[in-house]
């Protein structure tokens, strides 16, 4: 025969299924509260107005790109119909939209690889932090790469890559052409899929990149692509210095 | 009555603690990338890079500007734009390393234990640096280069084998490129801890010669 529990037990039982939630409840919010406040001790008082100079001048940088696409369209247009006034004019402009195309000035179209790279998310990423995020020198390793396996065009996040173009890093931002980016990093490239594919499987090529990926969870995916589209590089030429022979 | 109050109150508290655990955990993201991290001294650097980019565009924009209207002109004044097609062939060939050239710019003379990463990486930041063309000893370095090594140790680029000492010649603003491989944490500095023994020299040169790419490109 069972008997009923007693009052008193029955208080105790319901108090403790009470109290370990109410326990857990104070412990979060109170590391919740924490981290908040520890967040804010960390917005030193120059970061607003540094944090607004760097917004603004991206701002600008993307506003400016525009102005030069069209400065650009606008004498592309008056050379090229000046170009039919002669022969030695139509043969110089025929020089001139091939280097445009090689060089990287002219949207690119075709098929190729798309890479995707990006820091590692979940617990994997825990083990080691600074394996576990993309670095500006996965990005060089990558396009190094990509020429390498053939690539006739590449752009990371629509940012051309060209003969002047550099992947840099500050702190924790990564520049590429001079323009702020931050993960996951799309790297399109238009070249021979198979050589490309091939080149980006061998085991003996980026192998601190796939290590990482393995080990630490870094993302790190190629795929073949069809039908891409590549922007034309949108920032200054930049030669002044230099004089050809 | 009671029983359903404080099964009410459970709930409610658990539900809360979900939130909660839920907000913690995702705040305990492993990186956060944001401006609104990085400290003063590298929102500083972004701020120095990016005026310098925006520079170099207004630059080009003035320019573009100018010589459209210089283009326009001759063209209505019946002189054709030959002019503006030969300057802007010029640049292109310059651009696209398709032209032998010459200008003043910086040697880094590299006498050491090297490697093809280290190599790009000395490029990446030569370009970032403003370099408008770079050779490494006679080999060009074009829009499409690559840099690899062979099984006995010499580098190449786009597969032509280049042997140590390197002499890597960057034509563009000597100044500019020189304090920007030689300050304090910067390319030269951080090299020269990692490669002990191999010696780094950065010279500005007034005048250099730079080859065309050995393969053009198409």
């Amino acid at each position: 025969m069972t008997t009923a529990p007693s009052p008193e037990r029955t208080r105790l039982t319901h108090s403790l299924v009470l109290l370990l939630p109410a326990v857990l409840f104070g412990l979060l919010v109170s590391v919740q509260w924490r981290t908040q406040a520890e967040r804010n001790e960390l917005t030193v008082r120059y970061n607003t107005p540094l944090l607004d100079a760097a917004k603004t001048l991206q701002n600008e940088q993307n506003a400016l790109k525009v102005t030069l696409a069209e400065l650009r369209a606008d004498l592309d247009q008056i050379q090229t119909s000046a170009s039919t006034q002669s022969d030695a004019a139509k043969d110089l402009q025929s020089r001139i939209d091939g280097l445009k195309t090689v060089a990287g000035l002219n949207e690119r179209a075709g098929d190729g690889v798309e890479i995707i790279l990006d820091d590692a998310r979940g617990a994997a990423a825990a083990k080691d932090v600074e394996k576990s995020i993309c670095h500006n020198t996965d990005l060089t390793d990558i396009v190094n790469q990509a020429w390498r396996g053939g690539a006739e065009a590449i752009a990371i996040n629509d940012e051309r890559i060209v003969g002047s173009s550099s992947i840099y890093c500050v702190g924790s931002t990564i520049m590429v052409n001079g323009t702020l980016m931050s993960p996951p990093f799309k790297v399109l490239v238009i070249g021979p899929q198979n050589e490309l594919l091939a080149t980006y499987d061998d085991p003996t090529q980026l192998r601190d990149i796939k290590q990482r990926r393995d080990i630490y969870g870094l993302g790190f995916r190629v795929s073949r692509a069809t039908g891409l589209h590549l922007p034309p590089y949108r920032g200054a030429l930049n030669v002044r210095f230099a004089t050809p022979k | 009555m009671r029983s359903n109050a404080g099964v009410i109150s459970v709930t409610i508290v658990a539900l809360f603690l979900g939130v909660l655990a839920v907000t913690q955990i995702a705040a305990q993201d492993v990186y956060s990338r944001s401006l609104q991290l990085e400290t003063p001294a590298s929102l500083t650097t972004l701020i120095a890079n990016l005026s310098e980019r925006n520079n170099a565009i207004k630059d080009e924009i003035l320019d573009l500007r100018h010589r459209t209207d210089t283009a326009r002109e001759a063209i209505a004044g019946g002189k054709g734009s030959l002019t503006e097609a030969e300057r802007q062939l010029s640049q292109l060939r310059v651009f696209a390393g398709m032209s032998a050239t010459s200008g003043a710019g910086i040697t880094v003379r590299v006498e050491g234990a090297f490697d093809e990463r280290a190599l790009s990486d000395l490029v990446n930041e030569l370009r970032n640096a403003g370099a408008e063309a770079i050779a490494v000893n006679s080999v060009r370095v074009g829009p499409r280069s690559w840099f690899g090594a062979t099984a006995d140790r010499a580098l190449t680029v786009d597969s032509v084998a280049v042997r140590g000492p390197w002499q890597v010649r960057a034509v563009g603003s000597p100044e500019v490129m020189y304090v920007a491989m030689t300050r304090t944490g910067g390319i030269i500095g951080q090299f020269q801890l990692i490669y002990k023994g191999t010696r780094f020299d950065v010279t500005r040169e007034s005048a250099l010669d730079l080859p065309a790419l050995a393969t053009p490109l198409r």
